[in-house]
């Protein structure tokens, strides 16, 4: 993996595994080289990126964690093509990313639902954004919201709902066109921890049976490496990569195998990390 | 379940309408009280019975002014909603439409619309024309104003939201921004009602043989106070009336936004 901006990157292997390959090494899709990225403001430009570089493979499950204000959601932000970096490039199957490729879906940080439609109505605004027939997706659209738990909520108004049941309707708007590339910002931070807990395995389901490639950003280390398959460690100020991980573990994962002794390791491991690098206090 | 409906309709008439009638009701009576209990002229100030009596005597004379008054306003009405909102999305869609559209109206804006009446006369005489059209320019102001903010201040991240979905410029115009404005839009139509009756009524003052306008001015020439009393009482229901439409139709229209939801709930 090359690492621009000479950035003292750790690539952490957990005590157990033998100097590991990445499990998955698909064809690259999105190729991130030196990215910097800064923002104008009043008080002059803000660094929110600087030296990214990092590769997206085919079909991986890759998670972003950081602190609040590392530039995660930037990260994702300029890899969606909404955001112009200001260095370094992104090529996404080759391309230089200018605009949103096709075949995306972002559950963004905040839900962004429309006051005015229904919430099943909210989930189809994609395919009538795409141009393709509504009535196509409807049967998916009612099935991907009783999957998420929202079956009896599909004529109602998002402000009749719960902020955890308005980001789950969310989801199901990023998914409903079945986009083979997502990208989600902190999708479940809004949640309770057994709802999480019942989405975490959801997800990892659609993804296993789509084979979804997933840029994911979490601030919850056990869910990172249930979720993963490789997590990045962002710092701050200006916002970089300052640690990687391979979570090696078989799939599907079960969520009793997160008291298992090598999930334990590897959060454990990843929480030291942090915790050495002062992103983390560790009390 | 439908006693509790029930219930609730009987406290919105107690919280929402009685208090209405009651107010109005007192003004009247005082207004009544007044005018016998220190014998008021009724040429300086005709009691509330003089004005429904005159108001009896002729009917028909008053419902046909009436319905020129609010022909012409519901005209100028219509016509500044239209030409407002083109305007708005004009000069939402393009950068040089904003430029000079924007500078022109302002400039407009700052021109009392009532100054030019008397001009408009000259080029539309003193028919309905001339009067729809000084309604329509004393509102559509506020509703190209009022229209273009809502336009522009739909949420950036809702509009990365469309653009991740490959959403054109007219789809996200038609399913996002447009629905985001119609609060707004409502806002400055309900003004709009106001303000186009009075446009008509200047319009009628400046040139004109018919209208609640006319018959005020008419009224006034012979000193027939009570005739130009219930003009102006007319048009206070009117105008009352055109705005209750308005926020009626709004709460239709847009049930979904907070207005209207937090109405309902007090
Ligand atoms: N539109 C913007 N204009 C100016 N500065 C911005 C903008 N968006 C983000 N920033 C700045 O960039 C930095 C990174 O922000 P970003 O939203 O990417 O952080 P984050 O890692 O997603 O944080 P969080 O975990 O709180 O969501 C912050 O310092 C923020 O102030
Ligand atoms: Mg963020």
């Amino acid at each position: 993996m090359s690492r621009g901006g000479g950035q003292a990157a750790v690539r952490v292997v957990p005590a157990g595994t033998t100097d590991a390959p990445a499990p998955v090494a698909g064809p690259v899709r999105v190729r991130i080289s030196d990215l910097s990225k800064s923002y104008e403001s009043d008080r002059g430009p803000v660094q929110a990126l600087s030296g990214i570089s990092l590769d997206i493979h085919d079909s991986e499950f890759l998670t972003v964690l950081g602190p609040s204000g590392c530039g995660k959601s930037t990260l994702l932000k300029c890899v969606a093509g909404l955001e112009p970096v200001t260095g370094g490039r992104i090529l996404i199957d080759g391309k230089p990313v200018t605009r949103p490729p096709p075949d995306l879906g972002i559950v963004f940080q905040r839900d962004l639902l429309l006051d005015w439609r229904t919430n099943l109505d909210n989930v189809l605004i994609s395919v009538e954004f795409l141009g393709l027939r509504k009535r196509d997706f409807v049967d998916r659209a009612r099935q991907l919201l009783d999957l998420f738990g929202l079956a009896g909520y599909e004529d109602r108004y998002p402000w009749e709902l719960s902020g955890g049941m308005r980001q789950r309707v969310a989801i199901c708007r990023a998914l409903v066109d079945n986009p083979g590339f997502l990208l989600m910002d902190e999708p479940f931070g809004a949640l309770d921890a057994m709802t999480r807990d019942d989405l975490n395995l959801e997800l990892q389901r659609i993804w296993l049976r789509d084979k979804k490639t997933a840029l994911f950003i979490t601030h919850s280390v056990p869910e990172a490496v249930f979720l993963s398959d490789r997590i990045i460690v962002m710092d701050r100020n200006p916002g970089r990569i300052a640690a990687e991980f391979v979570v090696d573990l078989p799939r599907p994962r079960t969520l009793s195998d997160r008291e298992t002794a090598p999930f334990i390791r590897y959060s454990a491991e990843i929480r030291a990390t942090i915790t050495g690098m002062g992103i983390l206090r560790n009390e | 379940m439908s006693s509790l409906a029930a219930g609730r309709r009987r406290s919105r008439f107690a919280t929402d309408i009685l208090p209405v009638i009651l107010v109005l009701g007192g003004v009247v009576a005082a207004w009544q009280a007044t005018v016998m209990a220190f014998r008021i002229p009724t040429f300086l100030l005709p009691s509330p019975v003089a004005v429904v009596t005159e108001f009896l005597s002729a009917p028909a004379f008053y419902l046909s002014n009436t319905g020129f008054t609010l022909t012409t306003t519901v005209a100028g009405f219509l016509f500044a909603l239209v030409i407002g909102v083109a305007l708005a999305l004009l000069i939402v869609s393009s950068r040089i439409f904003d430029r000079v559209l924007f500078t022109l109206l302002s400039a407009l804006h700052s021109v009392p619309k009532v100054a030019l009446a008397p001009l408009l006369v000259i080029y539309l005489g003193t028919g309905m024309t001339q009067k729809v059209v000084i309604a329509a320019m004393i509102a559509v102001f506020t509703i190209v104003i009022n229209t273009v903010v809502g336009l522009r201040s739909v949420d950036p991240e809702v509009l990365n939201m469309a653009h991740s979905k490959q959403a054109s410029r007219l789809k996200i115009l038609l399913k996002v921004q447009l629905p985001h404005a119609l609060p707004n839009l409502f806002g400055a139509l309900k003004a709009a009602t106001t303000f186009t009756l009075i446009g008509a009524i200047v319009g009628e003052f400046v040139a004109g043989e018919q209208g609640l306008g006319y018959v005020i001015l008419t009224a006034q020439g012979a000193f027939d106070t009570p005739r130009a009393f219930v003009a102006v009482v007319i048009l206070g229901l009117v105008g009352t009336s055109l705005f209750h439409l308005l926020a009626f139709i709004e709460r239709k229209v847009i049930p979904w936004h907070v207005s209207i939801r937090s109405e309902r709930r007090r």
